[in-house]
């Protein structure tokens, strides 16, 4: 045991090391600069609570909030379900699942950035692919980044990036139940469906909680579609847009770093309350 | 040994990781969906006839930051003259260090570059409140005494362009280059085609905003999120040149709120996209540029991007002065407002000092401003012909030349967030959810604060 200590420290210190810089450094750094009123880069004064009082009184980050609950909802029901579907299909088919996996993962590989631009010449109202089409057809072209319409406009860009992730994770999941249990399925005569909702899914329960928990707080970092689509304009403002607006274009440090705690307390709330509700004991085989 | 092996190999991993995160924080927005870069190739060589003076023996690399890049019209001019440059000195290894201009995220590198200790050895940046930060943080030296040593550099520059890059200590720390003007871009083969008079006051810019969006043209190709220049002109008509410079400390100006309140009018008239609210500046510019609008609010800097085909037919006129207000109609923005900076830590290095200061004067020199200037349409800031410049810009010229004055952006007199807010009301001032003077109060709280 003794002998072990060494190395124990030795492997853990660079990844200490790493999240120290990456993470623990600049979050209490943000602590800090959230009681500070700055400008610009090289003047700040302490100003208190007051960047606290002003968050809460704050209309924009009320409902930057909402938009980010509303995309997580999206998320949760529409890149999880569909994630879920097409790795329950994936995982019932017995020819080219490869090819399927290859597939359905690839937009992972894609940059947020690229994609975002990908949409904005397929939403563009002068130019757009889809109105192109429209207009092809003779009809009247759609604003489809209207005032009501683009966060859930944006959403599905911010969908579709992100399935093939949970869909290898799923996949991967389904993968670990022992075949027995499959057999003894069949000559019991379940199948299908019922074989889905009565056996696959309970089984792979403890890793859907974890892809949940991913994708909520992964919502709270939307960032680069929202930016390149619509500039969080009519009402596409989420919490990852405002604090940069914040933070980096009106260059208000300490009101963006107050923001971030925000964003960072908001996060724990949330995954706790996700845990608590799928609490559930753990599956071993 | 073997487990020896992996901790080195786990330090390696770690390595690289910091280095995946590293240049994770260098990416440019080069990607954006730009314009055509026309005008760009037309730049000559610029002459050197100085006799090359003793090269600097050591070998230096020097980095230049600078936004000639991206779809910027001078990026490969001025690649050209760092071409040249090292061919000249082939000890000189320089790094072209460029960001897009297409949006904020270059002011975000370039002031975390010269907090951070990180400054490149010449920048290439905004003068005034921009750069008032990392000036009073002595991060950039004062030129005033490289230029009374070097009198043909000096020279080279036009008296009021170096007057007009001094920073408030009255100190020159910006050597620069190309000046600039904005305006109103119009496209006159389509104001033909409906029969429109050119909108050289308020009363023809309504008429002619009806007529276009009647017929299903976009009038005036304008976003609200960035609607930097639309800010900047509107006041500017309706104050004046004094009465923009107020600032939103001493009260709210009637003549702002006019200003801004007349963005309503415009709204209502059809002027703006549809999809305003969601384009970029890059894409109104683009809907300008492929003739799908009829005017846009521009610098001369986005000439370079037009297509030829408006570009052939487009004139530049001063915002037309609003009915009631201050403005002359010939109240224009423009100015040398940028420049090359050297920094402070070069200039103390002695193995680098050399001949950063001689890649400065370098590419400071009346040749390289006439090369850059050729190719981006702006002013310079030498005394030099540019030839082969299109129509465009020949009427920027003139329409600068013509001015009862020229005036910063109002950007300059307010703090970044204060304009922002101004910003972000727009959208709802153009949809009547929001009154000016809503706006308005609502930025001049965010600056009260600021400034406290």
């Amino acid at each position: 045991m003794k002998g072990d200590k060494k190395y124990i420290v030795a492997f853990l210190a660079p990844a200490l090391l790493l999240i120290s810089t990456f993470v623990y450094y600049p979050f209490l750094k943000s602590l800090y600069l959230s009681f500070y009123r700055t400008s610009g880069f090289f003047d700040k004064k302490f100003v208190g609570l007051d960047n606290y009082k002003r968050m809460f009184t704050d209309d924009l980050l009320g409902a930057a909030t909402l938009h980010t609950l509303e995309i997580m909802l999206y998320t949760i029901v529409f890149q999880v379900g569909i994630a879920l579907v097409l790795a329950v299909m994936v995982d019932n088919i017995s020819k080219g699942k490869q090819f399927f996996r290859t597939v359905f993962f690839f937009p992972i590989v894609i940059s947020g950035a690229a994609i975002s631009l990908l949409f904005v010449l397929i939403y563009n109202y002068q130019f757009g692919m889809l109105n192109n089409a429209i207009a092809g057809l003779g009809l009247e072209k759609v604003l489809w980044l209207s005032e009501t319409g683009s966060l859930k406009a944006v959403a599905v860009p911010t969908v579709w990036h992100y399935v093939g992730f949970y869909f290898i994770l799923f996949l991967t999941a389904m993968s670990k139940i022992p075949a027995d249990f499959y057999e003894a399925a069949k000559l019991e005569g379940i199948s299908g469906i019922k074989k889905t909702t009565m056996l696959t899914i309970p089984l792979i329960l403890s890793d859907i909680k974890v892809v949940l928990i991913l994708a909520i707080t992964g919502t709270l970092k939307v960032f680069d579609f929202v930016w390149i689509l619509s500039r969080g304009q009519n009402g596409t403002e989420v919490l990852g847009t405002y604090m940069y607006k914040k933070a980096l274009v009106d260059q208000n440090f300490g009101y963006g770093s107050t923001i971030a705690i925000y964003i960072v307390v908001f996060g724990l709330i949330l995954s706790i309350i996700t845990n608590r509700l799928l609490k559930r004991e753990e599956i071993t085989y | 040994m073997l487990k020896k092996k992996s901790t080195t190999a786990l330090a390696a991993l770690s390595m690289a990781a910091v280095l995946a995160l590293t240049a994770c924080g260098s990416n440019g927005n080069n990607g954006n969906s730009g314009a055509s870069n026309g005008g760009a190739s037309a730049s000559p060589a610029p002459t050197t006839s100085t006799a090359p003076t003793e090269a600097p023996a050591k070998d230096v690399s020097l980095r230049v930051f600078s936004t000639f890049g991206g779809t910027d019209a001078a990026r490969e001019a001025f690649q050209k003259l760092l071409d040249d440059f090292s061919a000249k000195y082939p000890n000189v290894k320089i790094d072209n260090d460029v960001m897009s201009a297409n949006d904020d995220g270059f002011r975000t590198k370039v002031n975390s570059d010269m907090n951070s200790g990180n400054e490149p050895d010449l920048l290439f940046y905004f003068v005034g409140a921009d750069a008032k930060g990392f000036v009073d943080a002595g991060k950039v030296v004062p030129l005033n005494s490289l230029l009374d040593e070097d009198a043909e550099w000096k020279n080279g520059f036009i008296p009021s362009a170096l007057e007009s890059v001094k920073q408030p200590d009255g100190n020159i720390y910006a050597a620069p280059l190309t000046g600039f003007y904005e305006g109103l871009f119009v496209n006159k083969a389509i104001f033909e085609k409906y029969n429109l008079e050119l909108p050289t006051d308020w009363d023809k810019l309504t008429k002619a905003v009806k007529t276009l969006s009647e017929n299903k043209i976009i009038p005036l190709a304008a976003p609200f999120d960035q609607s930097h220049y639309v800010i900047e002109h509107s006041v500017l008509a309706a104050s004046g040149s004094e009465g923009q410079k107020a600032g939103l400390l001493n009260g709210i100006s009637p003549e702002w709120e006019l200003g801004i309140g007349k963005l309503k009018e415009l709204g209502d008239l059809g002027a703006f996209p549809k999809d305003a609210a969601t384009i970029d500046l890059t894409m109104a510019a683009n809907y300008y540029s492929q003739g799908l609008a009829a005017m846009v609010l521009e610098g001369s800097w986005a000439i370079g991007g037009m297509a030829d085909a408006v570009k052939s037919t487009s004139t530049v006129l001063p915002f037309p002065a609003i009915p009631g207000g201050k403005g002359t109609g010939k109240d224009v923005v423009g100015g040398f407002g940028s420049g090359f900076y050297l920094s402070k830590a070069t200039y103390d290095n002695a193995d680098k000092k050399d001949a950063a200061v001689q890649l400065l004067k370098f590419l400071t020199s009346k040749d390289a401003i006439k090369a850059v200037a050729t190719a981006n349409g702006g002013t310079p800031a030498a005394d030099v012909q540019i030839d082969g410049l299109p129509q465009v810009a020949l009427d920027g010229f003139k329409m600068v030349a013509d001015s009862t004055s020229v005036n910063s952006p109002i950007d300059s007199y307010l703090s970044p967030e204060t304009f922002t807010t101004i910003r972000q009301n727009i959208q709802g001032v153009v949809k009547g959810e929001k009154t000016a003077k809503q706006a308005l109060e609502a930025a001049e709280k965010i600056e009260k604060a600021n400034k406290q």
